[in-house]
């Protein structure tokens, strides 16, 4: 039961950056959800004068070490962007490649950090958000280096030429949301602590 | 190098003739096939759900009848498992498939885009949806305060929850890309008809809104798997924290489309374009808005500044009352232009629509008199009345759109008439439940009514009377179901085969020829060129 009214001619919004869009706003509003109840409750405590984390318990460095990292790896994605649409396939494979490896990187910092911190899971609200968000954040960009794993291995197969641009532009979208979202975790969490 | 993305035509029909029935609705791909599936699935879960009702409203009638649950607790555990499946498994599946089906149609896309991804979509849910009742049946629900239930059921009542929010929100990113990149040329989003348009609204807000929910749920999640709950995961505080979704305002969002299914049927049943199309967009926006709900969460109040006293939420909620009375005055107006053309039996989707627009007004009502602060009505009944007022009236919509589409999505037509019935039996039991419930609510009747505050409030006397109204009503909405289950069952298996265009309809889903669209109904459009 095929509808053959006229044939889609007018310009669109490509699809697969629509649908990488909106899939990223999904996840963005998942941890708006998260950072709302974490704020929320580290206002109450601090207006109520308790504790919120131990003195030294949140440490700047591993943070802000992971906050570079994805920095660099949006100038690695804006480079695979670039490439692509330019049809130049090795610079394809070089900066996605690169931006893998940078996701590769935060996902081992972060790992080592939530196993380094000192608190357990279940030593106060503050530490079971922290781990909750820290932990999702982790997926989110695990995800995000699985799609550019795959998008990689196409690019190897001879798929990523200016005529698949849309599948590196919708992982663009996804992971700069990534990165927006790790930002907020920075400066909400390891420097406003 | 040569890439085969897609087979031979010929080789996918003999290898789809093969397949039998379970291989292919498994591995089915199409948006009818998907729609039927979270038709079916969605009336199915409704039947159960309503049943949970009715069982519910037995216990407030007859308080010793509490035992049916085993104790208090239990009794509380599928009390949210009501109200989380009549929304969660029920309405909202039964909206999607219908936009599954309809949607790409209306807009004159040729079928859904990303259709692997929309039909994973449906199966994340499915399984979901099992694993959420289960996990409830396994003494895992969101138990009673200061009472507790089996750790590992509660853990895998959450994966359910959050498999079940995955799976809607993976389909409704499939429908929107759709609408926003699949319209045929001149199909500008001001052309799209009203059902497409309120799915739009409806799933970018469900988009923005169920991940908050999912959030409650995972944050709820790793607490309890932590090695001792210490807060979110308490068994007796997860119902607290994702109760939000199932009051007002966030209600207002799941049953936001009942406008769109509202708008499309009525001027086609009255043969008359409807007048100020533009504003009925403007109003269905705004009330799409006004539905976002995901602030509105008490758990997490400040202490001395609880967020359903602050102005936002008491004006969204006295907002509500104004946008759902210009809306159906808009549907009145279009009745009015096509009065002579109307028979003396009108449609029965025409009727059923009014219907379900009549009970939004109601819940609509029920909201905001909830969220006058002097009343104290928050944690009273009126809860309650306003939830089965408002999904009444999307359930009510989505019978009156399975009348009027149906025949589109399944090629054989329904018994009207007991399609009629069912809706009038959910109406009238909505309207006679919610109503009972609002004044108990004034009376001071709790939310959840436990055996112990029943006992405590016997001395009044109004109370008791309202009560079996209430049950009486519940007991209708099941009726209901039951009919509306039972009719499309029937028109499955024996219905006759359908005509291409029973309703002549305005818009493109009535069409397979190419059309000119021009304006928001095309075919009137061209009925109106071939008239003049």
């Amino acid at each position: 039961m095929s509808n053959t009214a006229s044939p889609p001619a007018e310009s669109r919004p490509r699809t697969l950056v629509t649908g990488a869009v909106l899939g990223s706003i999904t996840c963005v509003m998942f941890f708006a959800g998260l950072f709302a109840i974490y704020f929320s409750m580290r206002a109450d405590a601090n207006a109520w004068g308790s504790e919120w984390f131990p003195e030294g318990a949140i440490q700047l460095v591993p943070g802000g070490m992971n906050m570079a990292t994805l920095s660099l790896s949006v100038i690695t994605m804006a480079w695979a962007v670039r490439s692509v649409s330019n049809n130049d396939r090795i610079h394809t494979y070089l900066a996605l490649g690169l931006t893998a490896l940078l996701g590769i990187a935060v996902i081992n910092q972060t790992v080592f950090y939530l196993n380094d911190i000192g608190l357990p899971i279940d030593y106060s609200k503050s530490s079971t958000l922290l781990f909750t968000i820290v932990g999702a954040h982790m997926t989110m960009i695990a995800i995000g280096v699985i799609w550019n794993l795959l998008l990689l291995l196409r690019a190897f197969g001879g798929q990523d030429t200016k005529r698949h641009q849309d599948l590196v532009s919708a992982l663009s979208f996804y992971w700069y949301a990534g990165v927006a979202v790790y930002s907020i975790i920075w400066i909400g969490i390891y420097i406003a602590k | 190098m040569t890439t085969t993305d897609i087979a031979p035509d010929s080789v996918a029909v003999t290898s789809e003739q093969d397949q039998t029935y379970v291989e292919r609705l498994v591995t089915s791909t199409s948006n009818l096939s998907l729609g039927k599936s979270w038709i079916f699935s969605g009336c199915v879960y409704l039947v159960f759900s309503t049943f949970l009702g009715f069982l519910l409203d037995i216990v407030r009638f007859d308080s010793d009848s509490y035992l049916i649950f085993s104790n208090v607790d239990k009794f509380f555990q599928f009390w949210s498992l009501h109200r989380t499946s009549i929304v969660l498994l029920a309405v909202v599946p039964m909206i999607i498939g219908l936009a599954m089906c309809i949607v790409p149609l209306q807009i004159g896309a040729n079928s859904i885009v990303f259709p692997r991804a929309a039909a994973f979509g449906f199966w994340v849910w499915f399984l979901g949806s099992g694993i959420t009742v289960v996990g409830f049946l396994a003494d895992g629900g969101f138990g009673a305060p200061e009472l507790g239930s089996q750790r590992e059921a509660v853990a895998l009542t959450l994966v359910g929850l959050l498999l079940v929010i995955a799976g809607i929100c993976m389909s409704v990113i499939c429908l929107l890309t759709t609408i926003i990149s699949g319209r045929c040329t001149g199909m500008n989003l001001r052309r799209i008809p009203l059902f497409s348009w309120t799915m739009l609204l409806a799933g970018t807000l469900w988009i923005l809104t169920l991940p908050v929910l999912a959030a409650n749920s995972i944050l709820a999640y790793v607490d309890l798997k932590g090695r001792s709950a210490i807060y979110f995961g308490s068994e007796d505080l997860i119902w607290d924290q994702i109760s939000w979704a199932f009051t007002n305002p966030q209600i207002y969002v799941f049953v936001l489309p009942v406008i769109g299914i509202a708008y499309d049927i009525v001027p086609v049943a009255a043969k008359v374009r409807q007048r100020n199309h533009d504003l009925i967009l403007i109003l269905s926006s705004l009330f799409g808005i006004i539905g976002f709900g995901a602030y509105a969460q008490p758990f997490f109040d400040t202490p001395g500044t609880p967020v359903r006293e602050e102005a936002l939420y008491v004006l969204t909620a006295l907002l509500a009352v104004p946008l759902t009375f210009f809306l159906l005055v808009g549907l009145l107006d279009t009745l009015k232009l096509g009065a002579r053309n109307l028979t003396k039996h009108p449609p029965a989707p025409m009727i059923l629509s009014l219907l379900s627009l009549l009970l939004l007004i109601s819940g609509a009502i029920v909201g905001a008199l909830r969220a006058i602060e002097p009343f104290e009505l928050l944690s009273r009944s009126s809860t309650s009345a306003q939830m089965k007022l408002t999904i009444a009236a999307g359930l009510v919509a989505v019978i009156a759109a399975m009348l009027w589409w149906g025949e589109r999505i399944i090629g054989k037509s329904a018994k009207q008439g007991f399609g009629l019935i069912s809706g009038i039996l959910i109406t009238a039991g909505a309207l006679l439940s919610g109503l009972s419930d609002s004044v108990n609510g004034f009376l001071g009747l709790d939310d959840f009514t436990t055996v112990d505050f029943l006992q405590k409030v016997s001395a009044e006397q109004l109370v008791k009377i309202l009560i079996p109204f209430s049950f009486i009503g519940s007991m209708l909405i099941f009726a209901g179901a039951v009919v509306f289950l039972l009719v499309e069952l029937l028109r499955t298996k024996n219905g006759p085969v359908s005509e291409a265009d029973p309703w002549n309809g305005h818009t493109l889903e009535w069409t397979e020829e190419i059309v000119t669209v021009e304006s928001e109904r095309p075919l009137l459009d061209e009925a109106e060129k071939a008239g003049t």
